[in-house]
């Protein structure tokens, strides 16, 4: 396997560079904390106000346990690509990324690829051991472990292809502050990262079903709390074909774009 | 395999580049303007360039010297004309053309910023499937040619330029491409390291046969490197020769300078073909009393200045 060595050699060099900034996933874990706080009043002061114990099918230690792993799937697949990519465009550093003997979006991919994996491993599943610990049995531990570390690849991916069609608009635009608050903005609202999905109007749930955030923390989370169905074989395979189709989808999209974006580089000097 | 590194033929590039208006008003008009002009940033350049040549491709600053780099290297695309690089149409197949080349562009690094220099050498062995063995090969040689043990294990950060630009260079060569673009490298650099790395860039072009184009405004560059120049000016290439014949480009020039009586030194740039030095030294002699004469050879730097500021020839 040729392209394996390339593909290795990368997510090795970037978990070592990210094990040079140790100081910054203590900076993110106490910065989550903060916001947990702020996710734990707020919607404790909603339940309360509701009258009810449950609102739209969630209890308040649902929401909560759904929240709190959605903050940390957040940090896990945070890469700034639009933010690097711009960057690299305007100081000319990217011609350096140009010119390495791989494709331009799977050389940047697996460059990403190291530090995501220690972003999993320092982050994430500190979060996720403390959430099993502290509610004692409401995250179910079982063969759904398994099926939400599948979501959550396929997540990852779409993720990225996601960042990458929205990175190179800053070729056209020449602005990228903007662009990156919009594309923040709609994926966290849209993918239930901030007010878990089932609290939609039922026709805005509707809409956001045929839309790709949705497999970027919704999908994942439910696989793994086994709601919404998957907690059967076929509402489980449903879920992850869904999110099979979207990878396919925006690759193809993205591929394509950025092939057409390109050429800003290549014909114009970027 | 022919023995062309690089053929270009009648390549030009021109860039569209929108026409800006002043002020505010001007600004919001921009918004909305189509008013493009073109600029022909390299116009109907032909050049072939062998395999194991050094050449020095020379012009002023915005002559499209980097231009014309960047459409070698497939990272631009020629508007019109044909470029062959290792046989391959760089900016159709740039990623297989990449294999086979390597970059230094002056103050941009390709080495990761973060990593000790020998961990960008391991990655770059994997990115461009070195095999092992002649990677060990590789770092024995550059052992040989320069001192590796300050810089190996440094992280890159902590480098002064002139190891950055020394460790570039060697992770340019690392994969053993056969053509290695090095544009501006001693830019910015002391005197012993700009000849450190001449020395290396010698010494690999030696033991590898590796063709080398060498951009720099740096005649001493030139003098250390390259047999060939090629000198371009507003797009269009205006001199390919030998370096000696450049010294005759306007005619044989040398330098006359002249000690008077009061110990100062007048000098005077000759052209043998026109004027007779004997002449001017007569002629001189008439008006002052002369202590101590002296014929230099004219130097690289001002030939070019000279073609620089004089334009067409």
């Amino acid at each position: 396997m040729k392209s394996l060595r390339r593909l290795t050699a990368l997510t090795k060099a970037g978990v070592v560079e990210s094990l040079q900034f140790r100081l910054g996933t203590f900076v993110t874990l106490f910065a989550n904390l903060i916001y947990l706080a702020l996710v734990y009043f707020l919607w404790k002061a909603i339940y309360a106000s509701s009258g009810t114990d449950v609102v739209n099918g969630m209890t308040f230690y649902d929401t909560m346990i759904y929240l709190i792993l959605a903050t940390a799937i957040f940090n896990f697949l945070e890469m700034f690509i639009v933010w690097d990519m711009s960057r690299a465009i305007q100081s000319g550093e990217i011609i350096m990324h140009l010119l390495k003997p791989m494709r331009y979006r799977k050389y940047m991919f697996w460059s990403y690829s190291g530090s995501l994996v220690m972003s999993f491993i320092l982050t994430f599943i500190p979060t996720f051991l403390v959430v099993v610990i502290v509610t004692k049995g409401a995250v179910p531990v079982g063969w759904n472990l398994l099926a939400f570390v599948l979501s959550l690849l396929l997540a990852l991916v779409i993720n990225y292809n996601i960042e990458m069609l929205v990175a190179p608009i800053c070729l056209y635009t020449e602005s990228t502050w903007g662009i990156n608050i919009v594309k923040e903005t709609i994926v966290l609202l849209l993918s239930g990262a901030s007010i878990p999905l089932a609290f939609f109007p039922e026709t805005f749930r509707k809409i956001v079903e045929f839309l790709p955030f949705r497999a970027v923390y919704d999908i994942p989370l439910t696989v793994l709390l086994k709601k919404n169905g998957t907690d059967s074989f076929d509402g489980l395979i449903n879920a992850i074909v869904i999110q099979l189709i979207w990878c396919v989808v925006l690759t193809i999209c993205g591929n394509l774009f950025w092939n057409h974006a390109v050429k800003k580089i290549t014909v114009n000097g970027g | 395999m022919t023995n062309e590194a690089v053929v270009m033929k009648n390549v030009s590039k021109t860039f569209k580049v929108l026409n800006r208006h002043e002020g505010l008003k001007g600004s919001i008009k921009d918004l909305f303007s189509r008013d493009y002009n073109t600029v022909e940033a390299v116009s109907d350049v032909s050049l072939t360039v062998s395999k194991g040549e050094i050449i020095g491709y020379l012009g002023p600053n915005g002559a499209g010297k980097s231009t014309t780099i960047k459409m070698m290297t497939g990272v631009l695309e020629p508007t019109t004309g044909e470029i062959m690089v290792n046989g391959l149409v760089p900016f159709k197949d740039r990623t297989r053309n990449s294999e086979n080349i390597g970059v230094v562009f002056g103050q941009r690094s390709q080495l990761w910023w973060n990593l000790p220099l020998v961990e960008s050498f391991k990655l770059l062995r994997d990115i461009y499937l070195v095999p092992q063995k002649d990677y060990e090969e590789m770092l024995e040689l550059y052992d040989s040619l320069v001192d590796l043990e300050p810089i190996l294990h440094k992280p890159v950060r902590q480098m002064s330029l002139g190891q950055r630009t020394l460790s570039d260079i060697l992770a340019a060569f690392l994969h053993n491409p056969g053509i290695v673009f090095l544009d501006e490298p001693t830019i910015g650099l002391d005197v012993s390291m700009k000849a450190k790395i001449r020395e290396l860039i010698l010494g690999l072009n030696k033991v590898k046969n590796t063709t080398v184009i060498l951009t720099t405004h740096d005649m001493g560059d030139v003098d250390a490197l390259c047999k060939r120049i090629v000198i371009i000016d507003k797009g269009r290439k205006i001199y390919d020769n030998d370096i000696d014949h450049l010294k005759s480009y306007f005619g044989s020039y040398r330098t006359l300078r002249m000690r008077l009586g009061d110990d100062s030194w007048i000098e005077q740039v000759i052209d043998e073909k026109t004027t007779d030095v004997m002449n001017v030294i007569q002629e001189t002699q008439k008006k002052h009393k002369i202590k101590d004469i002296e014929l230099q050879e004219i130097s690289t730097e001002e030939v070019i200045r000279k073609i620089y500021e004089g334009g067409e020839a």
